[in-house]
């Protein structure tokens, strides 16, 4: 662990991005503490006040308010929960489903693996956004729908990976073993599979976040998923595009909110993929190398044909 | 070839019947058109009239046939907002996204490759750095996000550029490049790390060490490995594009593809047309598919099509 | 490092080649519109798009001047009652369609026929019901019967667009319009543009702007940036907050009047005491001037629109009294208690932030506002209910035929509409007014109505809203009262 903490500390945007995370994270729980203002809460004399920094701005709302008064702050505060929910829950659902699937694939292999897989091949091929739009058309919009939705057009991945790992650690002479003496499925499961599918998954269900995380944004960008009065940010750039000539701050920082967290997140998963996996450290290590060396050789004065 | 690619339309087959499966049930089972469709002053005759008319009075095995034998026939029934076929609105739509996903996407490949290669060549360097960094900003960007960032200071502040609308190619430029930015990023860092890993191959050392001077081994050899990968992403990342992220680039610049349509069709709840719209987009995934495996064959002999 | 330069430069000059775009010639202009039409043919759907471009190909036997005033237009004089259910038109010699089809008494009989031939399915029935047809006397004059007395067919046939007889049965119709108006279409470029051109043999003569072109844009902010990019030289429904980031603007008095319906059978509000306290207790002035940056009026006491026929002129605004409000409520035993507030969000400019403030002088005058902000067509529901009325509901009333009888029927009618009281006198005069066909006794109906609702506080009258467009620096025009686009009034000035 503190080795870890160490390794993150060398990395210094993946440091910046778990900084960051850990940042939206607790201000997504503790949003009702720490927003000076209930989101929804309208005020029409103060409509559209620009943030502290700018002539009209007052310390009242550090980041203004929008065209019904609210609280930007409190609001942006707030959108971290409904991004970070949406998020999780998805992942979570698709994950548990897709990893299912992978994992009666994998095991069951012949038939069942066929039938599966070619199941998966085709919801790969649908025009998944699309779909979607259609779906909460007709159910019409709401942040379950969309959760469920967006789970249900996104678990494909999982069950590929995992069924990969599945059959690729089958074949481990270790496990092909404990097989062959008549273990029981669940513990092979449990006690061989398992364990080898964490790192991989953690790391898929990062990236697979942030996907979800800009989907949810576009969609209640469209007005089809997240419903005022509650609060997302992809809703609040919507309703301040109309805005963007007399108040900038309307949409520009809850967009600024969607890309930081998108963009720590993936800086984190960049330096959490390099550190997990062996190859790739060595690589970093032959990198880092060759700089030093590349650097010692300038400062040396040899002259090196640069390609 | 033939019979492969026959095979292929066969799988394409199935993946149209599953997207009609799911319509079927999100539009019959879960959904009543009838509701979402009529306006609320309609009467219950008038109501009762239209579930004839669409069938919903029958039983849902018997709609399904009749469904499929209208799909089959490319018959979507008449747009409720243009009063018009549904397909014609279709077919007048498809080449604005066409060609919004074909200038974007096209130069997002264009650029991809040379800058991945770039950062490739000294790792850890300060061009490589950069284009990390920028590569990850620019998948993180939502689209819409840019799309209006873009509009402010192009068409707004410098007024080099026109907000929205379709025309000549002043109009395209935003959009292709709003929707170009976030796939551009993914492959150049992917160009990136696959050239890293080519040229610390041995062959690669091997072939310097035979004299070959560097740029023929870059592009005799790394290049060419690197280019399965890349048409893999390039090809997914069109069909993502295709399957619903012109949607927001499309509503963003007003720009009259099959996308902003496909919005404009459920304001009005006309489901016929977002119907024909999703249909439409399935089959055209289908055949991007098949052309992806035809392109691998082209780079690659050694893969067997199957 | 090569071939990146030269993409860039590439880039570059292609971003380049792409600059003289914003060049127009002199006579054109570009009007931003809303909605893409769904079909061109005048006579089919209730369509704004539609309006937006017809209004200027097509021309009504009536017409209205900028204020609102009704005139002639393709008939020669106004109409003359020949009964009860008859009235006359003379119409203007010597008009042609632009296909060169005579505009005669035929033309008229059969654009009456063809808007209420049941196949055509018109949405335009709503102010055509009242017709039975057309008869012609001779080449220039023509009768149009009504099933019953309808004082307001004048008006109504500022509504109905002349059609060419022959031509209109043609499929291409809906495509490609051909009227008697100042314009004629050029192009419709579906989901691109419509064009239209000066028709060269306008009656009225050429009209000063050559060439139009409709471009379809939903967004409000996408249509904004287009007109301060000077991409648009003409765009609706400006938001008051952005007056002043465009180039130009002009408001005229707008057909749309926001107003509470308060029930006189409820609970609480069935206290007149109360429903004079919930109007009193509101600040019309502060509401135009903070909502809507000065461009809305403080409604005059009733539901009818000022430039409309039946305007009550002795009403005036209700006063602005809080104090006189929580005594009111008080002697009625009404403090604390609570009053159902209904309303929508988004179908009207500011509806909800109207609704809201509202609430919140009513909660200052000592009542417990429940505000119930529903989703569209749950709100319809309500609004329409019969049986149940809310304590009181938002509603926004908009008078396209510019007649008292809408907003009469609609809110203050028992039993029609939205009306929430049961005043039986008051309802058999507005039944009465609706036949009554001598223009002196129906205006007195309407003046005894309003003024009882006045007295009696049946509704809360809010605001005449104001229309805003923004115009670009070279085009010249005042807005109408009807919100129509006639571009034959506008003027480029360059």
């Amino acid at each position: 662990m503190r080795a870890l903490a160490e390794e993150l500390w060398k990395d210094k945007p993946g440091l910046i991005g778990f900084v960051l995370i850990v940042t939206i994270v607790l201000a997504a729980i503790l949003a009702p503490l720490i927003a000076p203002y209930d989101p929804a809460t309208q005020a029409v004399v103060g409509r559209l006040k620009p943030p502290v920094w700018m002539a009209k701005g007052d310390w009242a709302h550090l980041l203004g308010t929008d065209q019904l008064g609210r609280d930007i702050l409190s609001r942006l505060i707030y959108g971290a929960r409904t991004s970070l929910i949406v998020g999780i829950l998805v992942v979570a659902l698709a994950g548990t489903f897709g990893g299912t699937i992978g994992l009666l694939a994998g095991f069951r292999g012949g038939r069942t693996d066929t039938i599966l897989m070619r199941l998966v091949d085709i919801q790969v091929a649908f025009p998944g956004l699309l779909l979607i739009l259609l779906i909460v058309a007709v159910i019409g919009p709401s942040m379950v729908t969309m959760i469920v939705v967006l789970a249900l057009t996104n678990w494909m991945i999982y069950a590929r990976v995992v069924r990969g790992i599945v059959l690729s650690v089958r074949q481990m002479p270790y496990v092909e073993a404990a097989e062959m003496i008549g273990c029981q499925q669940s513990r092979v499961i449990f006690r061989h599979i398992l364990p080898n599918l964490t790192s991989p998954l953690l790391t898929l269900g990062i990236l697979e976040f942030t996907n979800i995380v800009l989907a949810e944004a576009a969609l209640s960008f469209l007005g089809l998923g997240v419903q005022p009065p509650a609060t997302s940010w992809g809703l609040d750039v919507s309703t301040g595009k109309d805005y963007i000539f007399v108040a900038w701050w309307l949409v520009t920082f809850p967009g600024l909110c969607i890309s930081v967290t998108v963009l720590s997140i993936n800086l984190f998963a960049n330096w959490l993929r390099v550190t997990t996996d062996p190859q790739e450290r060595e690589k970093r290590f032959a990198r880092a190398r060759a700089a030093t060396r590349r650097r010692q050789e300038r400062r040396a004065g040899v002259g090196r044909e640069t390609p | 070839m033939g019979r492969f690619i026959l095979r292929r339309l066969g799988q394409g087959f199935l993946v149209v019947l599953g997207v009609s499966l799911v319509v079927f049930v999100a539009m019959r089972v879960f959904g009543d058109p009838a509701k979402v469709m009529l306006p609320l002053s309609a009467t219950t005759e008038q109501r009762a009239e239209f579930e004839h008319l669409i069938g919903l009075d029958r039983p849902l095995p018997e709609q399904f046939v009749t469904f499929i034998g209208e799909l089959a026939t490319l018959d979507f029934g008449d747009s409720l907002w243009q009063r018009r076929p549904a397909m014609e609105v279709v077919f007048e739509r498809l080449p604005n996204t066409l060609m919004l996903v074909g200038a974007g996407l096209g130069f997002a490949m264009i650029m991809a490759l040379p800058l991945g290669a770039l950062a490739a060549l000294r790792p850890g360097g300060i061009i490589d750095r950069v284009t990390v960094i920028g590569g990850l900003v620019g998948l993180s960007t939502p689209q819409f996000w840019l799309g209006l960032l873009l509009i402010m200071l192009f068409a707004v502040q410098l007024r080099i550029l026109p907000t929205s609308g379709i025309g000549g190619v002043s109009h395209l430029i935003l959009p292709a490049l709003t929707l170009a930015l976030p796939s551009m990023a993914r492959m150049v860092l992917l160009v990136r790390s696959q050239v890293i890993d080519e040229l610390n191959q041995q062959y690669v050392k091997t072939a310097r060490a035979k004299g070959l001077r560097f740029h023929q081994v870059l592009f005799g050899h790394a290049l060419r490995n690197v280019m399965i990968p890349f048409i893999t992403l390039a090809g997914w990342e069109v069909i993502s594009a295709l399957a619903g992220y012109t949607v927001v680039v499309e509503s963003v610049f007003a720009w009259p593809g099959l996308g902003h349509t496909a919005i404009q069709a459920i304001q009005r709840n006309d489901l016929f047309l977002l119907q024909a719209i999703v249909f439409t987009v399935a089959i055209a995934i289908v055949l991007v598919n098949i052309l992806l495996d035809v392109i691998y064959k082209f780079i690659d002999p050694r893969i067997k099509l199957a | 490092m090569k071939l990146l330069t030269g993409l860039l430069t590439g880039a570059v000059l292609m971003t380049g080649a792409a600059l003289p775009m914003t060049a127009f010639a002199a006579g054109d202009i570009v009007i931003a519109i809303g909605s893409e039409p769904s079909t061109l043919d005048p006579q089919a759907r209730d369509d704004g798009g539609e309006r937006a471009v017809n209004d200027n190909i097509y021309e009504t036997l009536m017409a209205r001047t900028p204020d609102g005033a009704l005139v002639p237009g393709l008939a020669a004089e106004a109409p003359t009652k020949v009964d009860d259910t008859t009235w006359e038109f003379k119409l203007r010699p010597d008009i042609a369609f632009t296909n060169g089809e005579p505009f005669n008494a035929d033309a008229v009989v059969a654009s009456v026929e063809r808007i209420i031939n049941p196949d055509l399915k018109s949405e335009q029935m709503s102010y055509f019901g009242t017709l039975k047809g057309a008869e012609k006397v001779d080449d220039l004059t023509v009768r149009i019967i009504t099933t019953g007395p309808d004082p307001i067919l004048p008006s109504r046939m500022y509504w109905m667009k002349m059609v060419p007889p022959k031509y209109a049965s043609d499929p291409k119709f809906a495509e490609a319009p051909v009227g008697t108006g100042p314009y004629m279409l050029e192009a419709f470029n579906r989901g691109q543009d419509i064009v239209i051109v000066a028709n060269p043999n306008y009656r009225g003569g050429k009209p000063d702007i050559d060439k139009v072109t409709y471009r379809f844009v939903g967004e409000s902010g996408t249509r904004l940036s287009g007109l301060v990019a000077g991409e648009f030289d003409v765009i609706t429904n400006l938001l008051p907050e952005f007056v002043d980031s465009v180039p130009k603007s002009a408001t005229v008095q707008g057909l749309e009047t926001s107003v509470i319906i308060l029930s006189t059978e409820n609970e609480v509000t069935k206290d007149p005491r109360v429903r004079k306290a919930l109007n009193i207790a509101i600040d019309r002035q502060a509401l135009a001037d903070s909502l809507f940056g000065g461009y809305a009026l403080p409604a005059r006491g009733q539901l009818v629109n000022p430039k409309a026929f039946g305007f009550n002129e002795a009403l005036s605004v209700y006063p602005y009294d809080p104090e006189q409000a929580k005594a009111l409520i008080k002697e009625a035993g009404a403090e604390g208690k609570t009053i159902n507030l209904v309303g929508e969000s988004g179908r009207w400019l500011k509806d909800r932030e109207l609704i809201e403030a509202v609430g919140q002088y009513w909660s200052e005058a000592g009542l417990n506002v429940n505000y119930q902000i529903e989703e569209f067509g749950q709100y319809l529901t309500l609004l329409f209910d019969k049986e149940n009325r809310p304590d009181a509901i938002f509603v926004v009333n908009s008078d396209e035929l510019l007649d008292a009888d809408r907003p009469i029927s609609s809110g203050y009618e028992s039993g029609s509409g939205f009306a929430s009281n049961k005043d039986m006198d008051m309802q058999a005069k507005a039944q009465a007014a609706r036949i009554e066909t001598d223009v002196a006794k129906r205006k007195a109906l309407y003046d005894a109505i309003t003024q009882k609702a006045f007295d009696d506080n049946y509704l809360a009258p809010l605001l005449n809203v104001q229309d805003i467009y923004g115009i670009s620096e070279r085009v010249e025009w005042q807005p109408r009262v009807d919100a129509k686009l006639i571009v034959k009034e506008m003027k480029v000035t360059e």
